[in-house]
């Protein structure tokens, strides 16, 4: 009986010194969670100022000019064809796909 | 002595034997129910904390916490960027711990040059308040600075504010927000009322999808371009236009210039800056006769060969009505409508009375007030009375003053095959909505749309100088006396154009107005929409096609 109490107040030592580690781990981790949210609140508020961005600098009416002063223009319909005319081309005057 | 006591060696006395075999059944289970409680609160609280969660921390603060809207972002119909919120810092101060309150405000205002000296000067004498908002929705740059100055009792504090990262463009459409992020116009009022916004007490990016505008960002750009050539080339003080997908109702792009900064709202009552394409309505000209011949062919009262004697002109009270460039022969309906005859037109609607006018208008929804996402537009001015000289005007576009954005989306009705088309700002799903409501019939729309594409390649048609070769452009000038204070100003007038490609099977439909054009050198002294609204809507067809994926026919096809 002696033995018995005896391993049951070192369980309850051990417990409580487990439950003491937990504790501080559990802490140190939501302390981390802290840091991951803040940065991911950081990354997203970084995401929208850099979108806006890259939206303000392909703004239509800021390409617009500087296409036309490399020359381009506008396509005109003779410059157009039909799909169906263009795989009718021999394979050597084919665009590759995607360019 | 000893045989007298009868007493065994090595056996515990009675008394005390019995003593502590009956205290230790006793101490033990007062141990183990000790331990069993112990483990067990452990046990329970363990289970409790598993349970119940991390409750959040609530942290009460004496000074006022701004309250702000995150709202969703605004794109085009191909997902570009019109508008979004983003994190920037506001200044304020605190008069408690302000030092030098004169220093505070002089070295302010260099930054700030706009800041009201006297208003900020009294603020900060308040000693009582603890936080005073000094300029809301800085850029870094000028937080920087203003950090730089080292001044204590200023501070700052992150917020959402709305940013348009295309500047002005669709300015009128997409409407503006307040200090707080809250929708006020446009679409954004819409978003607010409709689509929902969430209020945030930190800087809190919303989580919503975003908002898929029917508008498409190169579209709208060439129209804003090409208004902006005419109001320089035309003189005009002020320009508006539209592009329409006739099918699905989409308002693919609508401008009016001058533009308003949707970042920059200002709180104008200037006429010039308001949206004409909803905000205002117009007496039209003679882009209504469209709307006369597609009601005389629909009613059954005539077809494009029926021939009328236009040569006498019109009596209506006191007004006579005449024709700007008499044919001086009689016209048949295909010709009044390319020759843009009053008379023809005023001929027809009193063939079919006012009855059967005002039916048909009302049918387009001419004469109901019409709503939109970026509001209500503004309600048509009918006339009170339909007598012989209401009839006679309204056939020719006056006295009907309608917003251009209704008059477009009645008369696409006429083009689309002859259903009802109800105009949206966003962007449709195919297949979804209520099944079409039938207006015209589609041999009526067939014979409008033959009409159209004769008076751009007729030589002697009104819109030919609005043709673009390759892609089948139709369309009906208009040259409207502008109305002002009861009668109608002497030279000053509305040339507008609507048009619609490609004739074969139309699918768009542009309306382009010039508010006071001048006459000039390239328009031979002339303000009439055939010398200016057309070759506009030309050059703007010319650029907007391609992009909307209209196959080009091969040019002598077309012609």
């Amino acid at each position: 009986m002696r033995l018995m109490n005896l391993a049951a107040f070192c369980f309850t030592v051990a417990s409580a010194l487990l439950l003491y580690s937990l504790n501080y781990e559990t802490r140190r981790l939501e302390a981390g969670v802290q840091v991951q949210e803040r940065a991911a609140v950081k990354a997203r508020s970084d995401i929208a100022i850099l979108k806006a961005e890259r939206g303000h600098l392909s703004r239509p009416e800021r390409i617009d000019p500087i296409a036309r002063q490399l020359g381009l223009m506008p396509p005109r319909p003779d410059q157009l064809t039909i799909t169906s005319d263009v795989s009718a081309l021999p394979p050597e005057h084919r665009m590759a796909e995607g360019e | 002595m000893r045989a007298g006591v009868s007493i065994t060696p090595g056996l515990p006395r009675p008394a005390r034997l019995s003593t502590r075999t009956r205290r230790a059944p006793l101490v033990n289970a007062m141990l183990l129910s000790g331990t069993v409680l112990a483990f067990g609160t452990v046990a329970s609280q363990l289970l409790n904390l598993g349970l119940s969660g991390q409750q959040q921390i609530t942290i009460a603060v004496s000074e006022p916490v701004a309250t702000s809207f995150s709202r969703p972002d605004i794109i085009d119909r191909n997902g570009r960027l019109l508008a979004t919120d983003v994190e920037v810092p506001s200044l304020f101060a605190d008069p408690a711990i302000i030092i030098d309150r004169d220093e505070v405000v002089e070295k302010l205002i260099i930054v700030l040059p706009d800041l009201d000296q006297n208003e900020l000067h009294q603020a900060l004498s308040d000693k009582l308040r603890r936080f005073v908002w000094i300029r809301r929705g800085l850029s870094p740059k000028l937080a920087q600075r203003i950090h730089d100055l080292g001044l204590p009792g200023l501070s700052f504090r992150s917020e959402l504010r709305r940013a348009y990262p295309a500047g002005d463009l669709a300015g009128h459409v997409l409407g503006s927000v307040n200090v707080d992020n809250k929708g006020t116009a446009g679409i954004e009022k819409y978003i607010d009322d409709q689509i929902g916004v969430d209020a945030v007490h930190s800087v809190t990016l919303s989580t919503r999808a975003p908002v898929r505008l029917s508008l498409d960002l190169g579209v709208q750009h060439s129209l804003e371009d090409e208004l902006d050539t005419a109001v320089r080339r035309y003189h005009t003080r002020g320009a508006a236009g539209l592009v329409l997908d006739i099918k699905t109702g989409e308002i693919l792009a609508s401008a009016s210039l001058p533009r308003v900064d949707p970042g920059r709202p200002l709180p104008s009552t200037d006429p010039l800056l308001l949206d004409k394409v909803s905000g205002g309505t117009f007496e039209l000209g003679s882009v209504f006769k469209t709307l006369t011949i597609a009601m005389a062919f629909d009613e059954g009262l005539a077809v494009p060969g029926t021939m009328l004697d236009v040569r006498a002109p019109l009596q209506a009270g006191r007004h006579t009505i005449s024709d700007f460039h008499p044919a001086g022969r009689p016209l048949s309906v295909a010709e009044i409508f390319t020759h843009s005859s009053n008379v023809g037109a005023g001929m027809l609607a009193l063939q079919a009375g006012p009855e059967k006018m005002k039916a048909f208008l009302g049918k387009l929804g001419l004469l109901q007030t019409l709503k939109t996402e970026a509001g209500a537009v503004s309600t048509p001015q009918t006339p009170e009375r339909w007598e012989r000289a209401e009839l006679i005007t309204v056939s020719y576009g006056h006295g009907l003053a309608v917003a251009p954005l209704q008059f477009a989306a009645g008369a696409a009705a006429l083009f689309n095959g002859g259903t009802r088309m109800t105009p949206t700002f966003l962007k449709s799903q195919p297949g979804v909505g209520p099944a079409a409501d039938r207006l015209v019939t589609p041999e009526t729309s067939r014979q409008m749309a033959r009409l159209f594409r004769l008076n751009v390649m007729d030589a002697d048609g009104t819109g030919k100088r609005a043709d673009v070769p390759g892609y089948r452009v139709g369309g009906k000038t208009g040259t409207a006396d502008l109305a002002s204070g009861g009668g109608y100003e002497a030279k000053a007038v509305i040339s507008s154009f609507l048009g619609a490609f490609p004739m074969d099977e139309p699918r768009y439909l542009t309306f382009v107005l010039l508010f006071e054009p001048k006459g000039t050198a390239e328009t031979g002294g002339q303000r009439t929409a055939s010398t200016n609204a057309a070759p506009v809507t030309g050059r703007l067809i010319s650029r907007i096609a391609s992009q909307l994926g209209v196959q080009p026919l091969a040019i002598a096809a077309t012609q």
